[in-house]
This record gives C-alpha cells, structure tokens and sequence, in this order.
C-alpha cells in the first residue's frame, strides 16, 4: 500500500520534471534568440533613458532634421518610410523620394506606419505627441525621439543615432568635423571684445528670437549680442521702435523659404531683404543705414546645418577676422562629404 | 379747462426726461472723446524709445530726426490705426445688431470677418507685387461681400428671420476658418508664418498708405449710416411695425449688410483678427445710453476706438519690450468688463 503510495507519488514528481522540461525548451530557445539580439540604453532628446532592441533594420524618420544625419551615417538603405515634405524636395533628396510617405512630420498616418512595420520610429522630442508611443509601442514599434537642431544638443544626439544603427564610426566622423569647425569658429572669435548688437527676426515679421531658441543660439555663437538675449520667452513679439530704440548694427531675417536647394535665383530673398529695409522709420537703424542686412534660409538656419548659418554669421558680423573664410565652402564639404550630393542652391542674401 | 393745462404740464415733463435723458447719451460721448484723447496722448507717450510726452509734442513739428520718425511713423499709425479699427468693428457690429435683430451678431460671429479674413490671408499667400496691400483689401471686401450675400441668399430663400441670418452666418465663420486652417496646413512655412502672423493680430505692420485705405473703407460709410439710424430703431420694433411705419425693411437689411462687410473688411484686412470688439462694444454703449442708433452708432464706435487703443497701448507697455498680441489682450480687458456690466445692470437693454 505504502509502495504504491510511493510510486504514485514518484510517478507524478516524474510528471511534473518532465512538464517543467517541455515548458522550458522553447523558453530556453526564446532567451536564447533574445541574446543574440542586443539590448541597448539609450537617451534621447527629452531626457528619457529607453531600451533598444538591436539590430534597427527598418526605419521611418519623419523629420528631415533626422533623415540628413541618417544619410550623414550612411544608413539611407534602412529607410523604409519619410514624410511627406520629403518629396517636395525631390533634388536634395534623390536617392529617398521615391520612399513611402507617412504623412506630416506633426502628424503621421499611424496605420500606414504600421503597414510599413519599421523597427523604429523618429521623430522631434515634442511632436507628435505622446500619443505615438500609445499607438505604436503595442506593436512592437520603437519611438525615438531625437531633434537635431539645436547645437548644443547635436553632437549627443548624432552619437546616440550612431549607436542605434550601427554606425558609429561615421557618427565619430561627423561628430568630429562639427567640433573641428566650431573650435575653429570660436578660437577666431577669442579674443574679440566689441560685440555687434544684432537683431534676429524669426520667420514671423516682428517675432524675434530669445533665450532657447535656435536663432538665439547660433547668433550668440558666431560672436553676436543679439539685443533680445535677455528677454524670458523664446519667440516674443516686438513693436518696431524698440528695433529702432535699440540701434542693431546688423539685422539678420530668418526665411523659411523651403526648396532652397533647387533655387537659382535670390530673387524671393533680396525681396525680403528689400521689404526689411523700407519698414517705417527703420531708416535710422545703424544696421540699414550701413546696408548690414542680411537674409538667410531656414535650411542652415536651425538642423543640423545650423553650423552653416553660424558661419555666415560670423562672417557678417567680422569680415576683417574671416577675410578669407567663405562658409559657402564650408557649406560645399558638408553636402559632398556627408551627404552625397553636390552642392548647389541660394541660401543668404546679399551672397558674399 | 383743466385738462390742457394737465396736457401742457405733462408734455413739458416729457420734454424735459428727454433732454435730460439726451444730456446723458452727450455726456457719455464728450467723456470717451476726453477718455480717448487721454489713452492717445498715454500711448503717444510711451514706447521702447526714450522720447517722451514732451519730446514727441516736439516731434510733431520736426522735419527730420529720429524722434520725428519714431513719432510720425510708428507711434502715430498705431495709434490711429487702432482708433480706425476699433471704430470700424464696432460699428459694423452695431448695424449687424440692430438689421438682424440679434444680441449675438457681430463681425465674427456671422461668419463676415472669417471670410474677410481668408480673403486678405489668400491675398497675402498668392498676392505679390507693388499693389499687394490694394489686393488684401479688395480681396477682403470681396470675401466679406461673397459670405454676407450667401447668408443674405440663404434668408432670402427660407423667409429672412433673423435666426436663419445668424445660424447662416456662425456655418459660414466655421467654413472659412477652416478654409483659413487648410492654408495653414497646407502651405509651406513661409505661407504659415504670414498666416500666424496675421492671426495674432497687429498693429506693427502699419503705415500711412494702410491707413488711408483703411480710412476710406471705415468712414466714408459712417454718415449713410447715421442717416439711417431711424429706420435702425424701428426694426428694434419687429419687421412688421416697421413696415408699418414706412421702413423697407428688405431694402434696409440688404443695404446695411454690404456697408457694414466693407467696414469690417477695412478694419481687418491690414491688421488681423482683433475679436470681441464688435460684439461688446455696442452692449457695452447700449447698457450705458440705450438703444437709439442716432446715439448708438457714434458712441459704439467712440467705445470700440478705447477698447482697442487701450489694448494695443497695454499690449506694448505691460511687458515691454516683449509684446502681448493685441487680439489676447482685447479678450483680457473687454471680457471683465463686459461681465461687470451684465451683472450691474437694472433693465433689460435688449
């Protein structure tokens, strides 16, 4: 009685092992594929540390800011979907054209980004909203979001994209050209005591650019004081006489003229350029009356060619120090170099 | 014997609650002409610059310099221009008000300054070249024109009561809000820019040439209006009495809703969307002095030009040098006011 006790008991120990054994094969080949993929932290633009399945093979990069630093990798190839502005500008963009569109960079088609099935998606830190990661976290759909126009954060960022796809050693090479320029641009500008008063204006007229923001940033870095440095929001509206109150001597005008790349007339810019300069009363202004006005295209304005108009900047803010400096080659060696196509387009006016 | 010494007694009573009534709309009309003039020499005075009261008096008959320019060409055209547009919206209002014969009409609230809005946004989108600021305007007039006669058609065609009239008119401000919003979202960023720019409302754009044509569009009206100001207040009385008492009421409507879209399009075309002026400035005049256009139309106007000179002269000082949008600070300063009236109030204005 007691054996059989004993051999039931046996048997169904026995069953269990054997249960567990079958439950712990295919767990085992699970955990086993998991190491071969590989789990990475990562930061990105808000600040956020996420985990980050690799390797990324498919990607939709609704930001342009983000699809010139993935071609800037050389990872183009893993480009499976792009906005819809993309296509817009279809001679800076010859090789990614003819990839799906998603939607807007603000707000994508989130069915058709489920369609294209990316490993990831990226896009600017505050838009879309947080509703994204709602929609495309369920399916398995990384969302990272990194901004790429801000100098500051830049390089991080470049450096964090570059882990994500691999590709950091062209990360380095692109992260180091950024350092190599702006150390240049900021060891000219050392010893400089007397400052220009500048006054930016955003792509809105009589909106001018303060703390955190792009225009604010760039100014101060190519040597400028802009005069609304120490204003507390970043995009505040101005009446024209405090420009006059404040006598700039130079005015730098922010275009968001899109499709710079394809144009061959400054025409649209010196119009700009020319409407600044026969504002009311405005004729008394230092930067006017000496003709420093200058107009530059929102292409190098802020994103990752922010380097660009920070050296055109410069140069319209110190001609004697960067006689011999034309950003205009500056601009020429990131586009072939980084970016694989050749340079060409309008991008300030008056050209230098 | 008695009854025509009581007849004499009686009507000179009357004579006298009228004049007596009468001294009171004037008095409120000579105190917003003190009260604007007062706000005027207050935002003449104040600026970034450092030209002051004095300086700027000094200025006005300067030729040249800078306190000169500053004062003839930025400082004045605000200054006049918010005068134009405050007046132009409230008088619009007030004749949208009394032909409708609805508390609710307004400017925006019938669909005429959206329309009137997409029209200077389509022209300052498409529009270029040396005429541009004639096209935003004749294109604003245009729009105007097109909504209040499809909100007149719809009247028209369904019997005109005033309730058609205004439901007609609150589809026709969300379909041209939305049209304005398509732009928006459709254009490119230099598109977009103009457009916020726009819908922000300024005055900073200004100058005399604007101001000219906005003069012609928002004054030249004004004395057809007073003209009318009796048939005004028999339609208060219902469509009927009015027919009654010799008013061609259709004839009136009709009129009336052209002039008032061309003073609105002038009020809006060069300066954006400056809301809630032309709805409350004649609540506001109405709840003061009543319900009699000769005397309604004018003060309205004179409340609406304090409204706005007031809001823009707040919006460039309270936080100098960064500026609050106009049409944020109309909403801030008009809309306690207006409640503070509403719950003041002893009769019913309307």
């Amino acid at each position: 009685m007691e054996l059989l006790v004993i051999m039931k008991r046996t048997l169904i120990v026995q069953v269990v092992i054997l249960f567990l054994f079958c439950l712990s094969v295919p767990g085992k080949a699970i955990t086993g594929q998991d190491n071969r993929m590989e789990l990475i932290k990562v930061q990105d633009a808000q600040g956020t540390t996420l985990e980050v399945r690799l390797p990324v093979k498919k990607l939709v990069v609704l930001t342009s800011d983000a699809l010139e630093i993935v071609r800037a990798l050389k990872a183009e190839d893993l480009v499976v979907g792009i906005n819809t502005g993309i296509v817009k500008d279809p001679l800076f963009w010859p090789r990614l054209k003819h990839r799906p569109a998603v939607g807007r960079w603000s707000e994508p088609n989130y069915e058709l980004i489920a369609e294209l099935n990316p490993d990831m998606v990226i896009s600017y830190a505050r838009h879309p909203g947080a509703e994204m990661e709602k929609k495309l976290m369920p399916l398995g759909i990384r969302v990272i979001r990194l901004d790429f126009y801000k100098i500051r954060t830049l390089e991080k960022e470049v450096k964090t994209l570059g882990r994500i796809l691999k590709k950091e050693k062209e990360a380095k090479e692109l992260t180091a050209w950024y350092q190599r320029k702006l150390s240049w641009v900021r060891e000219k500008l050392k010893e400089v005591n007397d400052r220009p008063a500048v006054y930016v204006e955003s792509y809105t007229g009589y909106h001018t650019t303060g703390p955190g923001s792009g225009g604010n940033e760039i100014c101060v870095l190519a040597g400028g004081h802009n005069i609304a440095s120490n204003f507390s929001i970043p995009y505040p509206q101005v009446t024209p006489e405090w420009v006059l109150a404040n006598n700039p001597d130079v005015i730098i005008k922010a275009t968001s003229l899109s499709n710079c790349y394809a144009m061959a007339d400054p025409g649209p810019l010196r119009t700009t350029r020319h409407r600044i300069m026969a504002r009311p009363a405005w004729d008394n202004i230092r930067a006017i009356k000496e003709g420093r006005v200058y107009v530059m295209a929102g292409d190098i304005w802020t994103g990752p060619r922010a380097i660009i108009g920070a050296s055109y900047m410069a140069k319209w803010f110190y001609p004697d120090i960067f006689k011999a400096f034309d950003p205009k080659e500056l601009h020429r060696e990131y586009l072939e170099r980084f970016q694989g196509i050749k340079y060409q387009g309008v991008y300030v006016y008056p050209s230098l | 014997m008695c009854i025509p010494h009581f007849r004499y007694f009686y009507m000179q009573e009357i004579c006298e609650q009228y004049r007596g009534l009468t001294g009171r709309k004037v008095s409120f009309m000579i105190l917003l002409v003190v009260l604007l003039s007062g706000v005027g020499l207050i935002a003449l005075s104040q600026g970034a610059s450092s030209v002051g009261l004095k300086d700027s008096f000094a200025a006005l008959f300067e030729d040249s310099g800078v306190a000169h320019a500053i004062v003839w060409k930025l400082r004045l055209p605000r200054i006049v221009m918010a005068i134009l547009v405050g007046c132009g919206l409230a008088i619009a209002g007030t004749v949208f008000q009394a032909i409708l014969r609805n508390p609710l009409a307004s400017p925006h609230t019938l669909g005429i300054g959206s329309s009137a809005g997409f029209g200077a946004v389509m022209a300052i989108v498409f529009g270029g070249g040396l005429y541009k600021e004639y096209l935003i305007a004749g294109n604003a007039f245009l729009f105007a024109l097109l909504s209040s006669s499809l909100i007149l058609g719809v009247a028209k065609l369904k019997r005109s009561t005033p309730e058609t009239m205004i439901l007609a008119g609150i589809a026709m401000m969300f379909f041209f809000s939305s049209l304005s919003s398509l732009f928006q979202y459709m254009g490119t960023m230099e598109e977009v820019h103009e457009i916020v720019f726009w819908f922000f409302g300024s005055l900073s754009k200004v100058g005399w040439k604007e101001i000219s044509m906005a003069s012609v569009m928002i004054l030249l009206p004004i004395p057809l209006l007073l003209k009318w100001s009796w048939d005004f207040n028999l339609l208060a009385a219902g469509d009927e009495s009015a027919k009654a008492l010799g008013v061609n009421v259709t004839r009136i409507r009709m009129v009336g809703l052209v002039v008032a879209s061309l003073i609105t399009a002038g009020a809006i075309c060069f300066t954006g969307v400056i809301g809630f002026i032309g709805l409350v400035s004649p609540h506001i005049t109405r709840m003061v002095i009543g319900g009699d256009h000769r005397f309604l139309l004018p003060a309205s106007a004179l409340v609406g030009s304090v409204l706005v000179l007031t809001a823009d002269t707040l919006g460039r000082t309270l936080w100098a040098p960064q500026v609050i949008p106009i049409g944020i600070v109309t909403s801030f300063i008009g809309v306690p006011f207006f409640f503070y009236l509403l719950m003041k109030r002893t009769r019913e204005y309307w």
